[in-house]
């Protein structure tokens, strides 16, 4: 399960920290260790994108902390918290603080790979989802108004010739605006149109 | 019976003796009690005694009204009308030739042709008596007597003896204030809430009070004239007369005057704890002690109660101790065990290449050898769940009810120390879920923080109220007017082995905090706006009355 992404480790315990780098780096993985949350986020500006594997007790800044961090800092790597006291309350907590998995130390290798190849797969699905939306929506600030108007028509759903009366243009204007469009979007069919204007919107 | 419940010398009158006015007495003042035209004889005029305002003690004490009572061969008999019991005093008996003890014996006395007559008259006691009896000796009396409660009593003289209107009107007057006393006395004695029982020296009982009648279940009827030990269960049933001897032996004072716990046994044959004081009395060369007895009953229910609770608490608190240990443990080592099974696994995963004998019992040991840090790490896991876990019996419960048992366990002896109670109780708030025993030690933890706290205090005001909060909670909360919690300490104040008090463990309050999020509650603390501190708890209300509310507030 080698992969070119990087596994950032966080854990006050150096004995913790060593073996599972050593076990991570057996996986194919490239392993980054810090031994608190506050070298992490001082090490964040340079750091290559991956997953974070962070403990949860910890002197200084605890991992509840450090995700409520990430996040104010917009920083969308997967997060995986390991603790040696898992209880439903923390558990919850950390849940609700965006992390994608929670794993009680010890545990069994396969359980902590399984974890993380989710956890990059799940980025990585988001990271696709998420460029194919911003093309789509630079795309669609490229329009001119009148296209943007035979847009909005289509999207609701209304014939040519409704758009053309509501437009005040010709039905046969209309149509060359369509054409345009659909090329500048990209779209093959008016159903994949649809689709795409759809993605823009409902990812906020 | 007492025999002579007073006497020449009497300095004191036994303590609600009330039946001992009954008493024959040689020359007590129960003498005639009606007045008759016969004459008395004219001795023993004495103004005192004679005068309405004359005290009846004064009489009693009148020792030349007794010496002529007896010098004018004025008689005196009694007959209790239920034992049937005849006492007659010794100038009756001279009269008489005898010395009766029932009716049938004072009958036989009587001259044979006269008996059924006087029979007749006896019976009929309940309208006056006042007949003339000839002995069977020969002798001319004339017997006079009333009855008085279950009692009959009179005088017996000779039939040619005169006697005075006034003479008899005197003894009459005299006695009247002597019952008028005594049913003061008495009614005194029946408003004292503690059970009194008067014995004499050979532990006769001669009183009974009501209160003792309701307390050991006999009538005093049934009681009097029996030995007190009969109160008492073995083994001290059996030594109660030993002791009594004793002490009229030797002086030697174990009881009297102080006050201890004894045990008594009711009718039912049940027992109790009772607080026994004993006051002692001596009437010339009588004696008489006077037991007054309360019944400890309720207040042992309350001490019993409180040690169960505190047991159930230490039990509690090492069974949190343990908790709080394992969950220091299972951090501690799951860190090490951690390091073990992800150095093995990674060693596996190293293992690659062709599978020789070797490579594959290697691989195979590994394995294992990450399986069993695994399991250490359940271990730790399992002993955790169990400890968090405990045993709760949560049951619909009454919080006022729940709140005044838990602090009147907690202000036993709160009093004394000058604290001020006050309850707050929101009545929207009724019920709640709650394992009863477990939030009772939470309540009861609180208040007695509370009351320590104001140990330095002037101001000693203690509040426990209760409130309704939003989400279907419950609140209690317990506010004292101590000195606060120090900024250090409050911000450790539930964790475990943290403490302000030099003999505390610093459990209390991280057991409290475990035992009402088990219930999903929060337990906090905060500053008292007056000075010392607020602990608030809640718990998960129950009741109609309550989704109602809350359905209008969420309107």
């Amino acid at each position: 399960m080698a992969s070119e992404a990087v596994v950032h480790l966080i854990d006050d315990d150096e004995a913790v920290r060593q073996s599972v780098a050593f076990l991570l780096a057996t996986a194919g993985f490239a392993v980054r260790v810090y031994d608190s949350a506050s070298a992490f986020l001082d090490a964040l500006p340079t750091l290559q994108a991956g997953c974070i594997i962070t403990d949860i007790r910890m002197p200084g800044m605890d991992g509840l902390e450090l995700q409520r961090q990430l996040k104010a800092r917009k920083v969308t790597m997967p997060v995986i918290v390991i603790t040696g006291h898992a209880d439903v309350p923390l558990a919850v907590e950390a849940m609700k603080a965006g992390a994608v998995d929670l794993i009680e130390k010890p545990f069994s290798d396969d359980t902590l790979l399984a974890a993380i190849a989710a956890a990059i797969d799940r980025h990585a699905e988001h990271a696709a989802r998420d460029e194919t939306i911003a093309a789509i929506r630079q795309r669609m600030a490229a329009l001119s108004p009148r296209e943007r108007e035979v847009l909005d028509g289509l999207l609701a759903g209304l014939p040519n010739k409704t758009i053309a009366y509501d437009l005040k243009i010709s039905a046969r204007t209309v149509e060359v605006h369509r054409a345009n469009l659909m090329t500048r979007m990209g779209a093959g069919s008016l159903a994949e149109l649809v689709r795409m204007a759809f993605l823009a919107r409902s990812a906020g | 019976m007492a025999d002579r419940p007073y006497q020449r010398q009497g300095r004191t009158r036994p303590y609600g003796a009330r039946r001992s006015s009954m008493t024959v007495q040689e020359t007590g003042p129960e003498t005639g009690p009606e007045t008759g035209p016969e004459t008395a004889p004219d001795t023993a005029t004495d103004p005192a005694a004679g005068s309405a305002a004359g005290s009846a003690a004064d009489m009693v004490t009148d020792m030349a009204t007794e010496r002529a009572m007896a010098a004018a061969d004025v008689g005196l008999w009694h007959w209790d009308i239920a034992s049937g019991a005849m006492h007659l005093s010794a100038t009756a008996t001279g009269l008489l030739g005898g010395s009766p003890a029932t009716l049938q014996d004072f009958l036989g006395l009587i001259d044979a042709d006269e008996r059924p007559s006087v029979a007749a008259a006896m019976a009929g006691i309940e309208n006056g008596l006042d007949i003339g009896v000839r002995t069977v000796h020969g002798r001319h009396l004339r017997a006079r007597g009333r009855l008085s409660g279950g009692e009959a009593c009179g005088i017996l003289i000779p039939a040619d003896a005169p006697m005075t209107e006034d003479r008899l009107a005197t003894m009459a007057s005299a006695q009247a204030t002597l019952r008028e006393r005594e049913a003061h006395l008495t009614s005194v004695l029946e408003t004292v809430p503690d059970a009194m029982i008067v014995i004499n020296s050979h532990g006769v009982m001669q009183s009974f009070s009501a209160a003792a009648e309701r307390l050991f279940g006999y009538r005093q009827d049934e009681i009097i004239g029996r030995n007190v030990s009969m109160l008492m269960p073995s083994p001290y049933r059996e030594m109660h007369d030993t002791f009594l001897r004793r002490y009229l032996e030797t002086g030697v004072r174990k009881i009297i005057g102080r006050g201890r716990v004894a045990v008594g046994m009711r009718r039912n044959g049940s027992t109790f704890p009772m607080e026994l004081s004993v006051g002692e009395m001596i009437s010339g060369e009588k004696r008489s002690f006077t037991g007054f007895i309360r019944d400890l009953t309720e207040r042992h229910e309350t001490q019993r109660r409180l040690q169960d609770l505190q047991s159930e608490l230490i039990h509690m608190s090492r069974f949190t101790a343990m908790g709080e240990m394992a969950s220091t443990l299972a951090h501690e080592l799951n860190q090490p065990l951690t390091a073990v099974a992800s150095y093995l696994n990674g060693c596996r995963r190293l293992l690659t290449g062709p599978d020789t004998v070797q490579s594959l019992m290697l691989r195979d040991a590994i394995d294992r050898a990450a399986e069993q840090a695994l399991r250490a790490g359940q271990i730790i896991r399992r002993l955790r769940q169990f400890v968090a876990r405990g045993e709760t019996d949560r049951h619909v419960e009454d919080l006022g009810k729940l709140i005044e048992e838990a602090s009147a366990l907690a202000l036993v002896g709160a009093k004394e120390t000058g604290v001020h109670v006050r309850y707050d109780l929101d009545h929207r708030v009724t019920t709640v879920l709650a394992d009863k025993i477990q939030v009772q030690q939470v309540v009861l933890n609180l208040i007695r923080n509370a009351v320590e706290a104001m140990q330095e205090t002037e101001r000693r005001y203690l509040t426990i109220a209760t409130a309704q909060r939003p989400g279907g909670m419950a609140e209690v909360s317990v506010s004292d007017t101590g000195p606060g919690i120090p900024p250090e300490i409050a911000a450790h104040l539930f964790q475990p082995f943290v403490t302000s008090k030099p003999q505390g463990m610093g459990v209390g309050l991280s057991i409290s905090r475990t035992i009402i999020e088990a219930h999903g509650g929060q337990l906090t603390a905060e500053p008292n706006p007056g000075g010392g501190t607020i602990f608030r708890l809640t718990l998960k209300a129950i009741g109609d009355d309550l989704d109602k509310e809350e359905a209008d507030d969420g309107v």
